[in-house]
């Protein structure tokens, strides 16, 4: 095989790409997704932490409170986001369903330290975004309140769990897990499968639309031909996850070990396309390719989520800094699988390059 | 051949061929396949998902401790001895000396920090759990009742929360009836065995019950549980569920574009053309066997999942425009790779169109712009209205209508076997539809026709900018719409200049321009009637749909618009075209922006 010709067949795929827009249709796509996700995350935390945005200075959410007395009402005053209304029950329900209160507890008369549990009836909005906000605050209080029933039960009780004692946090729900966790690696993989699909109408064009004789009587084997193409699509894993990587970098999320992150990507990349290639030369028509490929996608994705330190964990702990230097064997093992899948490929292409020269 | 036979003959033959295609070497592969994902989701079941391993540094002093953390593999723990810790302590997101917790003051720490409380309460719980007496270890158990209410854009117009901030001292009165409750009783009506039984339940419960609860509709147990388990309501669940219904049906638009497509690859539809069969029967009867398989999936997964058959019904609009999205991609990409480009974009966009919306169901009414929400409003066992499905599935029946109509008018030879590049081809289109001899008649109804679009692409918008906060958001939503007005009334108008560069003329332009806001008008009024008052009429809706108010100001606008992007296109040739756009956008924002600062002093 010569370099040569494997890198003037890559120049024409990424020139043919160029020159049909087709990458115009990418880079909208990136920004498309850029923009939706940082408008839902803008969103969401305005709704969230009404904090995070300016001119909320502080915000309190109103909780109506039926019924008899009882310590949780010393609770509620500890928290200084919630603001507690004695209220009639009916009176409360209906202030409810118009968002003039948030949440409304109602409290039976059962005393502390009764045989019978305490049965608190606690009204929120159904389905609400805000709700999962004073969830989590009531919650907290619901917490306090417990625990100090269970003092007071504590001399019918066998065993204590370990104490630990918490700091203040600042409350409101953060996504830091979220965007670490989950958005990164999979917008970093996602140029890998979109290579991966491009790598499949690259081959079986080539075959639909019988342009295979006029490229096998050029100098270039079939071999190079294909590797040219692989080779193109490889190029943009890198630069497309490297632009998404700028991008979250704008929306302020600071990622850690980018260039490594982009390695990984790279060698899944280059898997996923190997794969995508086999699966192209071996059924040389599209529809059937990529529906067995993107099945094939389904399968590939759930074993390596299910393996521990597999290329997209280690994503996320390169991201936050936690990975150590235990992710480079992998990523050679990973580069190693990889090599074997190339040489697979080269090995069915000579053949087919033999049955079509012959 | 009538139509109704014709198209029945075409339908058979397509599910033959493909068949035949697909079916003696994918079937085999893909039904190992099927056994092997099966295999591999029971794998990675037991073993479950480890995306976020390790993701958190956690330093302790003590074994006993660290074998809370144990069970959770986001954090590696380090056991080392208190000074040594302290010493290292920026090494670590969190530090527990002595049973007092110490966390990095950044994002990570504070995550962190979350994380570890959760996985405290678990602990817990845990230990409380082997208590023999049940109600001293649990003491307090919530019954979580949930009150529907929905709010409109006013709640955010004045950048108001969502929810209510309220005052201290007085408490709020409702301004609304306020129907007597009964205080619920204070007995438990479960026995204590069905709370041990739950208590055991939870800690070995899987992420996916949450979702198959929703659609079992959960039993009495539900309701009642441990402070510790009130974990926050996350309105996503039925989203997921909407997930498993659009996912096939996007799977199967794909098959419906690519047999378009390979009618054009290698000129291989030339003998299909050169039948007697009408081009309408053609398009409509290879549609039909997808259309039939999409709807034959989504029954499926309704038995399956014991929803109500009704769900169908929104979902009819949704496939119709996965498939005529796919017949015109299919008919206008240049090569597979396009293809595949352009379908990923369509999806993402369609996708988040069909989704967004749906995160706000029963909370706000922009998510009854998707027929999804109804989806989920049924599953929820609320039902909808025909009002409200009228509202929300109009612009998907028109938008399929108009794109089925287009794609048949130009399934001709000349048209399917050209390879010009995907704009002109576009142009062509549109061209296609604009008579000779009638060009100003054609272009009052083009603009008409592309009202549906332009809703679909303004309420986009309106998705993705109603939930910043206010001045910005109307900014923003005003500029953004205004340049898709101005882009949807030039397309007619530029399909003509580029077919024919004779017609552009001072006299045909001020022609056309005002035929082209008249049709414009016109279809703005027919479709409004079918959208959502409650829109229309908040100060979002204001900025959309401005010619409520007074009829010819806007009528001036429009002409105004087509006359300035026309006005360059007659000056300086093609190349201006979009410098004509910006202008004219920039002019109707700044009509549009005066007008809301005089609604809003």
């Amino acid at each position: 095989m010569k370099r040569r010709n494997i890198g003037l067949i890559a120049k024409k795929e990424l020139l043919g790409l160029s020159s049909e827009k087709t990458i115009v249709f990418a880079i909208l796509l990136q920004v498309f997704i850029a923009m939706f996700s940082s408008f839902l995350m803008v969103g969401l935390t305005a709704m969230y932490d009404p904090e995070a945005i300016e001119g909320y200075s502080t915000i309190a959410y109103g909780v109506g409170y039926a019924g008899a007395d009882s310590a949780l009402i010393d609770e509620f005053e500890k928290q200084d986001d919630l603001i507690l209304h004695r209220m009639d029950l009916s009176q409360a329900l209906a202030a409810l369903r118009e968002r003039r209160v948030s949440a409304v507890v109602y409290v039976p008369d059962t005393p502390p330290d009764a045989e019978e549990p305490v049965m608190v009836t606690l009204y929120l909005i159904q389905n609400d975004l805000q709700s999962s906000v004073i969830n989590v605050k009531v919650k907290e209080v619901l917490q306090g309140y417990e625990k100090e029933l269970r003092e007071v039960r504590a001399g019918r009780m066998t065993t204590f769990p370990v104490s630990l004692n918490f700091p203040e946090s600042g409350g409101g729900e953060n996504f830091f897990e979220f965007v670490y966790g989950l958005l990164i690696p999979l917008l970093v993989l996602l140029p890998a499968i979109v290579s991966a699909a491009l790598i499949i109408d690259l081959i079986t064009e080539e075959y639909q639309r019988r342009t295979l004789e006029t490229l096998m009587s050029t100098p270039v084997t079939f071999a190079e031909m294909v590797w040219g193409k692989v080779a193109a699509c490889e190029i943009l894993v890198p630069v497309q996850a490297g632009a998404w990587l700028l991008l979250l970098g704008f929306n302020g999320i600071a990622v850690d070990n980018a260039a490594a992150i982009l390695l990984h990507a790279s060698a899944g990349g280059l898997f996923l396309i190997l794969l995508g290639a086999l699966v192209a030369l071996h059924y040389r028509e599209r529809t059937s390719a990529q529906f067995i490929f993107s099945t094939a996608l389904v399968v590939v994705f759930l074993l390596v989520m299910a393996i521990p330190y597999n290329p997209l964990n280690l994503m996320v702990r390169l991201a936050v800094d936690t990975a150590g230097p235990v992710h480079w064997p992998i990523l050679a093992l990973v580069a190693g699988v990889a090599a074997l899948l190339g040489w697979a490929v080269t090995a069915y292409a000579r053949r087919v390059g033999e049955g079509v020269t012959a | 051949m009538s139509l109704a036979s014709s198209i029945r003959t075409i339908a058979v033959w397509e599910m033959n061929r493909s068949m035949t295609t697909m079916g003696r070497s994918v079937l085999p592969l893909a039904a190992g396949l099927l056994v092997l994902l099966v295999l591999v989701t029971a794998f990675a079941a037991q073993s479950g998902v480890h995306m976020q391993d390790g993701m958190y540094r956690i330093g302790i002093d003590d074994p006993e401790i660290a074998r809370i953390v144990a069970p959770d593999s986001r954090f590696t723990p380090y056991l080392d001895s208190g000074a040594a810790l302290w010493e290292n302590r920026f090494a670590y997101d969190i530090v527990i000396l002595q049973g007092e917790v110490y966390a990095a003051d950044t994002d990570k720490g504070r995550a962190a920090l979350k994380t570890l409380e959760r996985d405290y309460e678990g602990y817990v719980s845990y230990v409380a759990a082997g208590e023999p007496d049940l109600f001293a270890a649990y003491p307090l158990w919530i019954d979580l009742e949930y009150v529907k209410s929905e709010i409109d854009f006013l709640a955010t117009q004045s950048g108001q929360q969502v929810g209510a901030p309220a005052e201290a001292g007085r408490p709020p009165v409702p301004s609304g009836p306020v129907e007597a409750v009964t205080p619920p009783a204070s007995a438990m009506p479960v026995s204590e065995e069905t709370l041990r039984e739950h208590l055991a339940d939870t800690g070995s419960s899987h992420a996916l019950e949450r979702y198959t609860g929703v659609i079992s509709g959960g039993s009495t147990m539900e309701q009642f549980r441990t402070p510790s388990e009130l974990s926050a309501p996350l309105p996503f669940d039925a989203i997921i569920l909407v997930f498993v219904f659009i996912f096939p049906l996007y799977f199967t638009s794909q098959f419906f574009m690519m047999s378009v497509m390979n009618e054009r690859v290698g000129r291989a539809g030339e003998a299909l053309l050169s039948t007697p069969v009408r081009p309408a029967a053609i398009v409509v009867g290879k549609a039909l066997p997808y259309f039939t398989i999409m709807i034959l999936i989504a029954a499926a997964i309704t038995l399956f999942a014991g929803a109500p058959m009704t769900i169908l019904l929104p979902l009819v609009p949704v496939i119709l425009f996965f498939l005529a999205n796919a017949l015109i991609i299919g008919m206008t990409s240049r090569s597979f790779k396009e293809l595949s480009f352009v379908s990923i974009f369509f999806s993402t966009l369609a996708t988040s169109y069909l989704f967004f919306p749906t995160v706000f169901a029963n909370t706000h009414v922009i998510s009854i712009i998707s027929p999804l929400t109804l989806v989920v409003l049924d599953i929820q066992g609320d039902g909808f209205t025909a009002m409200e499905y009228v509202y929300s599935t109009v612009l998907f029946f028109a938008t399929s209508i108009i794109l089925f109509y287009v794609g048949i008018t130009n399934f001709r030879e000349e048209r399917l076997f050209s390879q010009k590049p995907l704009a002109s081809r576009l142009a062509d289109f549109i061209s296609a539809g604009i008579g000779r001899d009638h060009p100003h008649l054609s272009l009052f109804l083009l603009a008409g026709f592309t009202i549906p679009f332009v809703f679909m692409a303004q309420m986009l918008t309106l998705v993705l900018f109603f939930n910043i906060p206010m001045p910005l958001s109307l900014v923003l939503l005003t500029v953004s719409a205004a340049f898709i007005e101005e882009f949807a009334k030039s397309i007619g108008l530029y399909a003509v200049a580029r077919e024919r560069p004779g017609f552009l003329t001072p006299k045909n332009l001020l022609l056309g321009a005002v035929a082209i806001g008249f049709g414009f008008l016109a279809g703005e009024k027919l479709l409004l009637f079918a959208t959502l008052a409650q829109i229309t009429e908040s100060i979002f809706g204001s900025v959309l749909f401005l010619s409520l108010q007074v009829l010819w100001m806007p009528l001036l606008l429009h002409i105004a618009g087509v006359l300035i992007t026309g006005g360059f296109l007659l000056l300086w040739g093609r190349r201006a075209y979009l410098s004509g756009l910006v202008v004219a956008s920039v002019v109707h924002s700044l009509y549009n922006l005066y007008f809301l600062m005089g609604a809003l002093l």
